[in-house]
């Protein structure tokens, strides 16, 4: 079947929705075929097993570092906890405390689960202004980080066993000559921060070397829309959004929901607009402009493919539509040319009279890759919208070094003519992560001493004289400030596993030469933060995490004179990529970030929201250009970019931009550790300093290699027949409903048609109506897709990895997975998620049919399994029809280190292989929340028991509770007209419901949108 | 061979045996000497070498099994290619596989016994050993395919340290029961059917060792009058016994597909399907032993062209009804209206396990309509190869029910498709091994025809032999 034909057959004539689940269903060549009867992944030897690999790793490191582990080493600062105060730690009872995760120039807010000293989980701090109680994938494997047996443990110097007291010594030698030179010679590379502490000691930095250079530099960062607003307003301010104010949103190259920074508040202001609880409702409208698909485009209710060039010419255009709608738009901001026809003018229009409809209540937003001048025009257009002081505020830089490239690129240069003798590295990976033109590592051997001072002993800490063991944030003090300014403090939650220093202390010792006590240097710090009684203030901030009211003050920026001249002197490109020159975008991972989480196995074995792929990066072609270029997926092709080149395996994505191509950042690492090592291709190799985020000129070759991907949802390609396309078709749209806003006012009822079993047995059904029966219902109008729930999922329940070879076979262990369809067709679909855990059937298929009653209901409506019963026949498993029930083909756990098994949950058993296990709707917290009632005497109150992924869904799309209990917040969503049981047909009964997914798009764009 | 009995003409004896006109059951002219001779003489003679090739062969692969079966301990079930949508395999395909052969032997010892259709005689013996053997190469597999094989007593109905009983609703422990208890009373129907012919054994052992262990075996049997008539009776209880059970196993095997929800198992045809299924296999795979047996022991004379055409009528049949209930399956599911259930199938035919499916199909179906050709029914080198490819398409029946409605049903976000490793084909291949190890120790060791029953076929053995002639020959041997 041709893909012309395929199309046509998911033209929008074609009722009702149709959804298919990838490229490959739709289409079909023979290639292709041939490539899924190869059975690939039982010869693909390309694969890396980490269940093999890890069987040769060596214990023995982390045993001897761990020797003085075996008892609990609590901090002995005080530190107060966040929620229960026992007089004395009682064993099996957690603790929780709050601290910050710093990440770049943001900062989570956390609360830490801690068990006997030893942190376990993490989660959002409720107080916290950036994460309101809620974290994502990235910040909750932050906790694998800490137990990361890989992590630097000792001081080496050339490469050999050193102590600290060896190099305090060989600094402070060097410190007294720096001081008397003023510093010439000395140079620091840091991580960006938004620190008080940290940026207090930058300052004593400067004052002490004045001569001393300070680079600050980001692999991925927001450097770009500093840069903008810079340009517009002429001052350094950080935007704060506020999405759940805008009845309108446009988002030009942005994952605002998931991969751009402030992700958490952004997904949640969003859902706040986005929620509908009836018919009545309003809910905003999403815009999308973006090269590629990305959860915020699978949210969009309008999404347009466009290369990430073309963006700002889209920008231009829009508002030369809003100028003609009498929306104040200086002529000087325009470029000159006419608008290119590549862009369609009907939908700039209607975007444009919603926007202007929407003054003051719309938002424009850009993402992080696109240049400063996208930001500033961008800026330009919020003013002009009256949506600045609404949608979105700005705040001073506080605190803050700020991420600079530029900084980056003069301190290579002064590398390179031997201006720097020693170069301090805090933090970071420059010989991995800088661009490639700089050639870093090279440039590491010109200084006389270089000190890297990180976790790991990484590409950049191997190569330097000094490598000094960097504490986790888990293990610190320290203190930060989050996008609005709100001070907030690091407490530590365990003391340094390894013989690792933090860097309030290692900055402390650069500056004065001696290593003091970070605790004593934060608590200076905070001494002129806190107002009123110092130690009262400082103990409620200990307690709270954050110092309450300490935004710092929002600015009213006016335009910039100079911002005429700025856009003038930066037009946007009016042409687009071709084939001879395609555009390359550079992508942060969403297993790896820029590749710091890369030795993370939850992150890599996280399948990416878009491509549901894991242990790997590939190259994300569109499926015209994959056509035109003659390669499939999994083809190796090479791809090249001013005379650098790497091979990468194509992936097609649907609603990707022609002659883009996608890669992402963070893979290829070689001296990540055990997991990370050598997974994916490292594509810093292309990337350079004038082009960090996208640029055009690359080339792409196919060449003859093969490389297996281990993908989640789409395996081996196989769903590419033409039955089997018609045949999701057709079932879909009873798996996934959805209807647009207007259908919705029109039919309330729509999604639960079809759904009702007759019931007519002989017998009388088990009553559920006494006590409590647990419940869920999941909001699809609000679920983002972002991952968050699964890793929530994967640390509270102790869920292992399995490595690459297995998720290829299909045994990933996730007890909750985010299910992905598309509908529409191959060039502009749509996109949804559906989050699928155990939907604990009240019939449940599975019970029946165990032979051993390893998996029974309880008197809450709750199937259980009995582990310890479980012979292991997986005949559970095959009479599931969600197939939610997860298999232990083998001792999964068996070659955990030591270490990486302090961060099991001990409330959770560690099962065996030759087990099955599922979704147990948190049992162990329904079972802690129901103890506290007890003890107390009373009920369960609605809402006291959270489970995991509802805890952290930056969105609140999941709720659980008792459904017995008619007030319940999960009773009233379920009384939704929008409620609906997924195959609820076959009469499970299942306890987990969904509501209907719904968009909102522009009654006039509506037939323009189908057309594509 | 010598014969010691004058010659008869095949008719006559027909005629006289059975008072109607049919080809002979036993042909050239046994006796009740020379059927003793024939038969007891194969296990006294020196063991032929190729006998020890063939053991040989079965061992390596019997140890090939073993060694898969320690790593599959050691390591866990991930060496097969098992996964989460396909969580049977190769393990659960062959099992059923297995059971469906070990119909066969029970359905002509006891079903045909008690239709009282002669013609059993020739090859009851080996084909009920064979179902043992068949049913302990079954019962290997769900054994060894749960997750933790040490813990499998839990599906025993047993007093146990958790006071818990197993799971009465689940069909995998009725097939527990089922095929437990099919083999149990197969054991005792082929042991009893046995006794008579381990004293004629014992009787003519010469070496001190077959004398004890013949003797012990054989019961103290004498021959008498009254253990005849009590051995009669209690072969006629177990063959009454044994009868429902033929039907049992295999419905009840059917039970763990057809109570289940997945579309393509959840379907009411199973039980008679998989009955008529397994006495189609059953009986290919006698008849792939008994040709082999026949050519290689001379037994031509007692395992005749008769016999044979007449077990292809049963495999034309039966074929013909699995055929049906295939083409039923797809029209219910047409009819059905339902869209998973119609899916099911059509992506059986058509989707990626096509191949499978018509390799099934083929086998099953088509190539055994030949049989309605008289020619093609008595041609010995055609029917062996068709019973090599029905055990063949009845394999890929199995195959094509359990995995292709697992790797593709509810939810189309967790299909996957189910790629056999080295260790599934290790595992089937070994417990031929097992098979023909358990079956040439049977052939070396026991009669394989059952002397007692077949003298009971002979003329010589009506009473009424020889009273309308002359001769007053052909008496006890």
């Amino acid at each position: 079947m041709s893909t012309e034909k395929a199309l046509q057959q998911l033209s929008p004539t074609a009722d009702p929705k149709k959804y298919w689940t990838s490229l490959g269903q739709i289409e079909q060549s023979p290639e292709f075929q041939k490539m899924v009867e190869r059975e690939f992944p039982e010869g693909a030897s390309e694969m890396t097993d980490p269940m093999s690999r890890r069987r040769f790793i060596n214990l023995m490191g982390a045993s001897m570092a761990l020797a003085g582990l075996a008892s609990c080493r609590r901090p002995v600062e005080k530190i107060i906890p966040y929620v229960i105060q026992p007089e004395q730690i009682t064993p099996g009872i957690a603790q929780r405390y709050a601290t910050t995760m710093p990440f770049g120039l943001s900062a989570f807010g956390l609360t830490v689960e801690s068990h006997e000293g030893r942190p376990t989980k993490l989660e959002g701090n409720h107080l916290h202004p950036a994460s309101m109680g809620r974290a994502d994938a990235f910040i909750q494997a932050s906790i694998l980080d800490l137990y990361d047996p890989d992590r630097s443990q000792l001081v080496q110097k050339n490469g050999k066993k050193a102590t600290w007291a060896a190099f305090v010594d060989f600094w402070s030698k060097l410190y007294v000559s720096y001081l008397n030179n003023g510093g010439q010679g000395l140079a620091i590379l840091s991580e960006s921060f938004a620190s008080p502490t940290l940026y207090r000691l930058k300052q004593n930095f400067t004052q002490t070397f004045p001569k001393a250079v300070w680079a600050t530099y980001e692999p991925v960062s927001d450097e770009n829309i500093f840069a903008g607003i810079s340009a517009a307003t002429g001052q350094s301010l950080q935007p704060n959004y506020d999405y759940s104010k805008a009845n309108v949103v446009l988002a030009l190259d942005s994952d605002f929901l998931m991969m751009d920074s402030e992700n958490l508040t952004a997904a949640r202001g969003f859902a706040t607009g986005r929620r509908v609880a009836s018919e009545t409702d309003s809910m905003n409208r999403l815009y999308v402009v973006e090269p590629a698909f990305t959860i915020t485009g699978g949210m969009a209710d309008h999404r347009l493919r466009l290369q990430s060039g073309q963006v700002g010419t889209f920008l231009a255009t829009l508002a030369k539509a809003l100028q003609r709608q009498n929306v104040k738009v200086d002529n000087r901001w325009l470029p000159a040319q006419n608008e290119p026809s590549s862009i369609d003018t009907a939908w700039i229009k209607e975007l444009a009279r919603d926007l202007v409809a929407n003054q003051s209540q719309s938002l424009i937003v850009a993402g992080r890759r696109q240049p400063a001048e996208v930001h500033a025009l961008v800026f330009a257009l919020n003013q002009s919208l009256g949506n600045i002081g609404k949608t979105v505020v700005y705040r001073a830089l506080n605190d803050a070094a700020a991420p600079s490239t530029e900084s980056l690129v003069e301190l290579s240069k002064a590398l390179k003519s031997g201006e720097v003798e020693t170069l301090f590295i805090l933090g970071g990976n420059p010989a991995y992560s800088a661009p490639a033109d700089l050639a870093f590592d090279k440039l590491l051997t010109t200084a006389k001493q270089t000190i890297h001072f990180g976790k790991n002993a990484d590409e950049t800490g191997s190569l330097t004289t000094w490598q000094l063991p960097q504490s986790h944030y888990l293990e610190s003090w320290g203190d930060t400030r989050s996008a609005d300014g709100t001070a907030s403090v690091i407490q530590p939650l365990i003391e340094p596993l390894f013989d690792s220093r933090n860097t309030v202390e290692m900055l402390s010792l650069i500056t004065t030469g001696a290593l003091p006590k970070a605790y004593d240097v934060v608590r200076e710090t905070w001494n002129s933060l806190i107002p009123g009684n110092f130690e009262a203030g400082w103990r409620r901030v200990l307690h709270d995490g954050v110092l309450a009211d300490s935004a710092t003050p929002v600015i009213h920026p006016a335009i910039d004179k100079k911002l005429a001249t700025f856009l003038q002197a930066h037009p946007f490109p009016a042409t687009s990529a071709t084939a001879a020159s395609m555009e390359i975008i550079f992508t942060a991972s969403a297993s790896t970030f820029d590749g710091r989480f890369a030795n993370i196995g939850w992150l890599q074995e996280l399948p990416d929201p878009n491509t549901k792929l894991t242990w790997d990066n590939a190259a994300l072609l569109s499926h015209t250009t994959a056509q035109k270029l003659g390669v499939k997926n999994e083809d190796l092709v090479a791809v090249e970019l001013k005379g650098r080149m790497i091979s990468l395996p194509v992936w097609i994505m649907p609603g990707q931009a022609d002659w883009t191509v996608v890669v992402a950042l963070g893979y290829g690492r070689t001296k990540a550790g055990r997991i990370g090592n050598y997974i994916g291709q490292n594509t810093y190799t292309l990337r350079t300093s004038e082009s960090l985020h996208f640029t055009r000129g690359a080339k792409i070759t196919p060449t003859n290699g093969i490389y297996a991907l281990a993908c989640t949802q789409d395996f081996h390609g196989l769903d590419v027949e033409k039955l089997a396309s018609e045949g999701i078709d057709r079932r879909l749209p009873t798996l996934i409903r959805e209807a647009t806003l207007a259908e919705y006012r029109n039919h309330p009822e729509f999604a639960g048609q079809e759904s009702e079993f007759p019931n007519n047995s002989m017998w009388p059904d088990w009553k559920y109506d006494t006590g409590y029966q647990w419940g869920m219902s999941i909001d699809l109008n609000v679920c983002t897709g972002c991952n968050a729930c699964t890793i929530a999922c994967q640390s509270e329940n102790n869920i292992p990895i399995v490595g690459k070879r297995q998720v290829a076979k299909g045994r990933e262990m996730h007890w909750l997975r985010l299910d992905r369809y598309y509908s529409g067709n191959l060039d502009a679909p749509q996109m949804v998620f559906e989050p699928v855990g155990c939907q604990q059937c009240e019939m449940a298929p599975c019970e029946q049919v165990c032979p051993v009653a390893a998996t029974t209901h309880d008197a809450e409506g709750l199937n259980v399994m009995t582990y310890n019963r479980c012979v292991g026949t997986r005949y559970c498993s095959n009479n599931c029809p969600y197939k939610v029930r997860r298999f232990n083909f083998f001792n999964y756990t068996k070659d955990t280190p030591e270490i990486a098994r302090m961060a099991m949950n001990p409330d959770v058993t560690v099962r065996f292989r030759g087990v099955m296990e599922k979704c147990t709707y948190c049992l162990q917290r329904i079972n802690r929340g129901k103890q506290v009632a007890k003890k107390e005497n009373r009920e369960v109150r609605d809402g006291e028991i959270v489970v995991a992924c509802q805890q952290t869904c930056p969105t609140d799309a999941i709720v659980f509770g008792n459904i017995n209990d008619p007030d319940s917040q999960v009773s009233k969503m379920k009384k939704q007209n929008r409620d609906y049981g997924l195959l609820a047909e076959l009469n499970t009964r299942p306890r987990t419901s969904y509501l209907a997914k719904l968009r909102n798009p522009n009654p006039e764009l509506e037939l323009s949108n189908h057309r594509g | 061979m010598k014969t010691i009995e004058p010659n008869r003409s095949p008719s006559e004896i027909a005629v006289s045996a059975h008072g109607a006109l049919e080809s002979p059951l036993i042909t050239g002219n046994q006796t009740f000497h020379s059927v003793t001779e024939k038969i007891a003489g194969i296990l006294e003679r020196k063991t032929p070498k190729g006998w020890y090739v063939g053991f040989s062969l079965a061992v390596s692969l019997l140890m090939l099994l073993v060694g898969t079966v320690g790593y599959l301990v050691w390591e866990g079930t991930g060496i097969w290619g098992v996964n989460n949508p396909v969580g049977w395999g190769w393990a659960i395909v062959n099992f059923i596989w297995w059971v469906g052969i070990g119909h066969a032997g029970t359905l002509i010892s006891a079903i045909l016994f008690l239709l009282r259709q002669q013609w059993r005689t020739s090859i009851n013996r080996f084909a009920e050993a064979m179902t043992l053997f068949a049913v302990i190469c079954a019962l290997l597999f769900p054994g060894i395919h749960v997750g933790r094989m040490w813990v499998i007593y839990y599906f025993f109905p047993i007093p146990n340290q958790m006071s818990m009983w197993p799971n009465f609703r689940s069909p995998l422990l009725w097939d527990f029961f089922a095929v437990g208890t099919y083999f149990t009373v197969s054991l005792l129907f082929w042991y009893t059917g046995l006794i008579p012919d381990l004293a004629t054994m014992r009787d003519r052992a010469k070496s001190r060792m077959k004398k004890i262990v013949f003797g012990l075996l054989s019961l103290g049997w004498r021959g008498g009058n009254r253990q005849w008539q009590h051995y009669e009776l209690s072969y006629l209880i177990l063959a009454g016994l044994s009868t429902p059970l033929v039907l049992s196993v295999h419905s009840v095997v059917s039970t763990d597909f057809a109570t289940s929800i997945i579309p393509g198992w959840h379907t009411t045809i199973f039980p008679p399907y998989f009955v008529a299924g397994a006495i189609f296999s059953g009986f290919a795979m006698v008849m792939t032993l008994a040709l082999i047996a026949r050519k290689i022991f001379g037994l031509e004379h007692f395992i005749t062209l008769n016999h044979l055409e007449k077990m292809n009528k049963i495999m034309l049949v039966t074929g013909s009804m699995v055929g049906y209930a295939y083409i039923m399956e797809f029209f219910i599911a047409w009819y059905s209206g339902n869209e998973f259930e119609s899916f099911a199938f059509i992506n059986r035919a058509f989707g990626p396990y096509a191949w499978a499916y018509w390799t099934m199909f083929i086998c099953n179906v088509l190539l055994p309509q030949l049989f309605w050709f008289k020619k093609i029914r008595t041609s010995i080198p055609i029917m062996f190869t068709m019973t090599i490819f029905i055990n063949i398409g009845m394999w890929f029946e199995r195959f094509v029910i359990t995995v292709t409605s697992l790797s593709r049903d509810f939810l189309p976000s967790s299909w996957d498709y189910y790629i056999p490793t080295i260790f599934d084909v290790f595992t089937f291949i070994g417990s031929f091994g097992l098979f023909f190890t358990l079956f040439l120790l049977f052939l070396r060791f026991l009669p394989m025809i059952s002397m007692a029953e077949v003298k009971g076929v002979l003329p010589q053995a009506d009473p009424h032999y020889g009273h309308d002639h002359a001769s007053k020959k052909g008496g006890a041997a």
